[in-house]
């Protein structure tokens, strides 16, 4: 049924201005700074912020528990964790990682930079982008709560069936961990629909499909993986909630079920995951190595359409995860050449990036850096990744260290270097001002060492026989050497990823020192169209909506090319850059109901882990609070970006 | 340009050394559980298909790492010689080439495709139920993960049944046999002809084993890398699995699926022993327990035995019925009630999921117990276990009994490994039991060779 809306967020064409504020239950909120603007804002770049202040929050958070994990096996028969402490810690690192760092990650990015990348002014549904962050944060907060509530979930992220059943894991930690992910769910999912609606309904005119930047298109395939696969987990996760809560029966042998049915929902989901989770970060890359090459990205289309087929062909091979789980010769088979074909769009990919290499004049600052540190390293990750579809030597290695290298080389390695390249790329265009240079390259080339000498040695301790999520090992196993050098390589780790933070602060007070100089819009010289306003963004992102005329559309407005592929200036930037004035722009204003509604929903959550009283005041806030967003005014004309008294800001629209 | 053709020279190295020591790390044949190191033809097959793979890969890891990193450092500009108005040759791309390595690597991946899809219906076939060896192999073991150790049952009447002796949970090997017609959990209880052992798996070398794997509980994985690859053991399901040992000796495995609290002290031993060898141990453990004579310590024990440990382990002795030993109220059985058969414990070499050996060296010099070290003639001498287990014995460089260990696992189970024994899931400890209870205890185990 469709909702017409009385009082549309944009006033429609011809009709500059309205006289009287649309009456609701509540007027919205009207701060445009501090706080409750945070708390409130459904600005696209508030809310990516946030996205990334949270997962740079939890990857600190996460890698506490990692770094656990390898003081633990640092040396044989060590006691510093006990096996049930053990496995909540190596349970919470891998969820948080995923869930809380990588995906939100992926998120931040997208939620900043796709409508600038496309000339939009926010995304689809902005209320909707802000009830996705702070469901995806509520959830997080809640999964957490479960270190102080009676012990963290210690059924590995996988969480197989039936040890994660009641009989099996008696504690409440792998009921936080199914609903809390459930609720963090939410936000994925209508995350990807309202990117998903802003790609398909919110380009600039002229943006057509072949003009998109390959960071919006990575981000659109990653949002339609997110839409399809977010639901079997959830599914499985509501199956195993029936099974721990109300004595359901779906996952309990002795009833008749068999437990590779949750394997297949965990994996139908997970594996579309792992690509979600790298694809963002190849669209970062993808948009930062032709910055810093001076060229344009390799083959384009072939780039596009590698991104799609990785898309696709993310959902046949998930099976490769259960080789050893009795699937049948016939199945291994099927899965066993389909995951060895997702390599070629994969190879393509990288094959592609050092096309854009070959030949360029790279400028070789952090953000490059960083790039080409993915190229390398995911390099070696999807290599190994090859081998486990060798089905009959995956059953040699997985579940083994081997694996353990694998995904970390493809998920730091990959994902990570990405994110950071994105950081130091992005940085002045969301904050104004550039990260230290000579502190980033501190950065890189830590992190590179620290990586390396972490994952580097899990290969070889996987070959070894050394299996995962081991709380101890013997002497008499022989893994004691490349353990030591792993822990080492860990803290080298630790220390390489906090130092983007203390870079952050370095530059900011530099910055400050020095008159809070501006970057300039385009400081990079580069390619896309965030790159055409000012830096930080304008709140109204542009003050006219850019017409697109060809790819790589703020480049060619500089630049003009010649049939040899010559180049020659033809304005600068500066001349170019719209100058951010965003008169008679009209933004949707702040709403509070976003974060009611997604903070209502932790509390049904802890209803159904502890008390089922509880879900009752949870529904009913749950209920107040969506009757409150779909009868809130639809706009509010004192909540332009202005927030100018209302008669003078009629006539300043006129 | 000089110095850039060194530094590319010392990178390519650069890049060589990681993958040089991964070979020379994976050939280190000292490392028990070694993929790299078959000793039987499953895991040699293995072995075949993926080293070719692997250099095929480590020649492409070099060189794309290699060429990206040269690609680097050849094309960099250095912030001084920065031009803002230099640009490079503006390629947009060249599909004949992008269609040329979409197509290389597809066509390689084809042909290493080709190979693993024949691998994996090789070892389909040898390890189906009466692959392998036409027929099947000489032996079945059923193999019974649960929460932390393995049981193996041996189907000695070879009449292909595992069956408990009120004729539920019936497991054959047959393949008309449906795993949904057993009651779940499995029922800790099997055919009157055939024997159980726990932790310790015990075959002829040379021979086919066949493997029926299933789990009482949650899901484990059996695996012993230097003769197959893994296989989960899931409750509901019986997989069928095979190994074959070329040579006698000592293999060791992991569980290698994550299985709870104790996962990472679930561990497997299977001992290979030439055929005669093996007939004489399984004759052994086709005996009923003697029972110790009246008025001695192992008496005592026994007597213990029967009052606080007997709820959950078995001792199959003469006089005593079977069903009256497995008539007990097994229903409740999560995991603990089904614990390790002993009947036959003294000629075991490992214990409590194979993390503790029964037997130790004595350091010749510091005359300190070595758990771990086992001695090398200990595989020679394994029939001859029983009498290495001395009442005192004082000698220096003998296998002795693990007596401290055994003490402080009976008196503390959940101190030496992680267990819920309050969940029904492991061993709970015995404070009650005296110093002197525990000797007795200890001296009657030692007589069930």
């Amino acid at each position: 049924m469709a909702i017409v809306e009385q009082e549309p967020l944009a006033l429609p064409a011809g009709e500059p201005s309205r006289s009287a504020r649309p009456l609701g239950v509540f007027s919205r909120p009207r701060n445009t700074t501090g706080l409750k603007n945070w708390l409130t804002s459904v600005d696209h770049k508030k809310i990516g912020i946030m996205y990334g202040v949270a997962s740079l929050f939890f990857l600190l958070w996460g890698g506490v528990p990692a770094l656990l994990i390898r003081l633990q096996l640092a040396r044989p028969n060590q006691g510093l964790l006990s096996g049930d402490a053990y496995n909540q810690i190596f349970t919470m690192h891998g969820t948080v990682m995923v869930f809380l760092v990588v995906m939100p990650m992926g998120a931040a990015f997208a939620n900043y930079l796709l409508p600038l990348q496309i000339g939009a002014r926010d995304v689809a549904f902005p209320r909707i982008n802000a009830f996705s962050f702070w469901v995806f944060l509520a959830g997080g907060i809640m999964l957490n709560t479960s270190w102080f509530l009676g012990g963290g979930p210690d059924g590995g992220w996988f969480n197989y069936a039936p040890n994660n059943g009641i009989a099996y894991s008696p504690g409440i930690g792998i009921d936080f961990w199914n609903v809390a992910l459930m609720i963090a769910g939410f936000g994925s999912l209508t995350g990807a629909v309202n990117l998903i609606t802003t790609v398909l309904n919110m380009r600039a005119p002229g943006m057509t499909w072949m003009r998109l930047p390959v960071f919006t298109w990575m981000t659109l395939v990653t949002q339609f993986l997110l839409l399809f696969a977010i639901p079997v987990l959830t599914v499985a996760q509501l199956l195993l909630l029936f099974d721990r809560r109300f004595d359901g029966n779906f996952f309990n042998v002795a009833q008749g079920a068999d437990p590779l049915l949750w394997q297949h929902l965990f994996w139908i989901f997970g594996h579309p995951e792992v690509y979600l989770m790298i694809l963002p970060a190849f669209g970062i890359v993808s948009e930062v190595i032709p910055a810093f090459a001076r060229k344009p990205i390799f083959g384009y289309p072939f780039m596009v359409f590698s991104g799609i087929a990785i898309g696709f062909m993310g959902w046949g091979v998930w099976a490769h995860h259960m080789f050893v789980s009795g699937i049948g010769p016939l199945s291994v088979t099927a899965f066993a050449v389909a995951t060895m074909f997702i390599a070629v769009p994969t190879g393509v990919k990288v094959l592609n990036w050092m096309a854009t290499l070959w030949g360029g004049k790279l400028i070789l600052n952090t953000a490059m850096l960083f790039s080409i540190g993915l190229v390398t390293q995911f390099t070696l990750g999807g290599l190994s990744g090859v081998s486990h579809a060798i089905a009959p030597a995956d059953t040699q290695q997985t579940d083994t260290y081997y694996i353990v290298a694998h995904f970390h080389y493809v998920l730091f390695g990959g994902a990570l270097f990405g994110f950071y390249s994105g950081l130091y790329f992005w940085w002045p265009k969301a904050f104004g001002y550039k990260l230290n240079e000579k502190i980033g390259k501190w950065n890189f080339w830590t992190m590179v060492l620290g990586f390396n000498l972490t994952f580097g040695p899990m290969h070889i301790l996987g070959l070894q026989g050394m299996p995962r999520r081991m709380q101890t090992y013997d002497t008499s196993q022989g893994f004691n050497t490349w353990n030591m050098w792993a822990t080492i390589g860990s803290f080298i780790l630790a220390f390489a990823t906090l130092s983007i933070l203390y870079n952050a602060l370095v530059s900011y007070l530099g910055w400050r020192r020095a008159g809070r100089p501006n970057p300039g819009p385009d400081p990079w010289d580069a390619r896309s169209l965030e790159w055409s306003i000012q830096s930080p963004t304008p709140e109204h992102n542009f003050d006219v909506t850019p017409t697109v005329t060809s790819l790589d559309d703020w480049w060619y407005h500089k630049y003009q090319e010649d049939e040899n592929g010559v180049l020659r200036r033809v304005a600068s930037s500066k001349e170019l850059a719209q100058p951010g004035n965003g008169e008679g722009v009209h933004l949707p204003a702040p709403s509070y109901w976003p974060i009611i509604v997604a903070f209502s929903l932790p509390i049904i959550g802890y209803g159904l882990i502890f008390s089922l009283w509880l879900c009752i005041p949870g529904v009913f806030l749950l209920l107040a609070a969506m009757y409150g967003w779909s009868l809130e005014p639809a706009d509010d004309l004192d909540q332009d970006h202005h927030s100018e008294p209302e008669p003078e800001l009629a006539q300043t629209h006129g | 340009m000089q110095l850039v053709k060194s530094r590319t020279k010392w990178l390519a190295g650069a890049g060589g050394l990681p993958v040089g020591l991964l070979l020379a790390g994976c050939a280190d044949e000292t490392k028990p559980l070694n993929t790299f190191n078959p000793q039987g033809p499953r895991a040699e097959l293995i072995d075949n298909l993926i080293q070719p793979i692997f250099l095929i890969a480590a020649v492409i890891g070099v060189a794309v790492v290699g060429g990206a990193i040269v690609l680097t450092i050849k094309n960099r500009v250095k912030p001084d010689d920065f031009d803002p108005d230099d640009f490079p040759a503006q390629t947009h791309g060249n599909p004949t080439l992008e269609w040329g390595w979409t197509a290389a690597p597809a066509v390689l991946l084809a042909g290493i495709s080709v190979f693993t899809v024949f691998a994996i219906w090789d070892l389909e076939e040898t390890n189906a139920p009466g692959g392998g060896i036409a027929g099947g192999g000489e032996l079945d073991v059923m193999v019974i993960g649960q929460q932390w150790w393995w049981e193996y049952r041996y189907d000695v009447d070879g009449d292909g049944f595992f069956e408990d002796v009120n004729g539920n949970g019936v497991l054959n090997t047959t393949d008309e046999w449906d795993p949904a017609d057993a009651e779940w959990p499995l029922e800790i209880a099997l055919d009157d002809d055939d024997v159980s052992v726990a932790n310790e798996m015990v075959i002829p070398a040379g021979e086919q084993i066949d493997l029926s794997i299933t789990s009482r509980d949650v899901i484990h994985s059996f695996w012993i890398p230097r003769l197959n690859g893994k296989r989960d053991a899931v409750p509901g399901r019986v997989h069928s699995w095979n190994f074959v040992a070329d040579t006698p000796g000592e293999y060791t495995g992991w569980c290698t699926e994550y299985c709870g609290l104790s996962h990472a002290r679930m561990r497997m031993n299977v001992i290979a022993l030439e055929r005669d060898e093996f007939n004489r141990w399984l004759a052994n453990q086709s005996r009923v327990a003697d029972i110790p004579s009246e008025d001695t310590e192992a008496a005592a024990g026994r007597q213990i035995f029967q009052q606080q440990c007997a709820s959950c382990h078995i001792i199959w002795e003469e006089g005593i019925g079977q069903d009256a030993l497995y008539g007990r109220d097994f229903e409740a059985a999560l995991t603990a009630k089904a614990a390790p058969n002993l009947t036959h414990f003294a000629t075991r070499s490992v214990m409590a999921g194979a993390i503790y050996s029964t037997f130790v060296g004595l350091d010749a010099n510091t005359n300190d117990l070595q758990p771990g070290n086992r001695n090398d003639r200990y595989l020679d001498e394994y029939l001859e276990l029983p009498s290495f287990i001395p009442e005192e014995n004082d000698q220096l460089g003998e296998l002795r009994w693990n007596r401290p260990q055994l003490k402080r696992w009976i008196k503390n189970a959940p101190s030496q490994k992680d267990m819920a024994p309050e969940d029904l899931r492991g061993m709970p400890a015995f404070p009650g039991l005296t110093d002197s209870e525990l000797d007795q205890l200890i001296a009657y185990l030692a007589t069930l060779d």
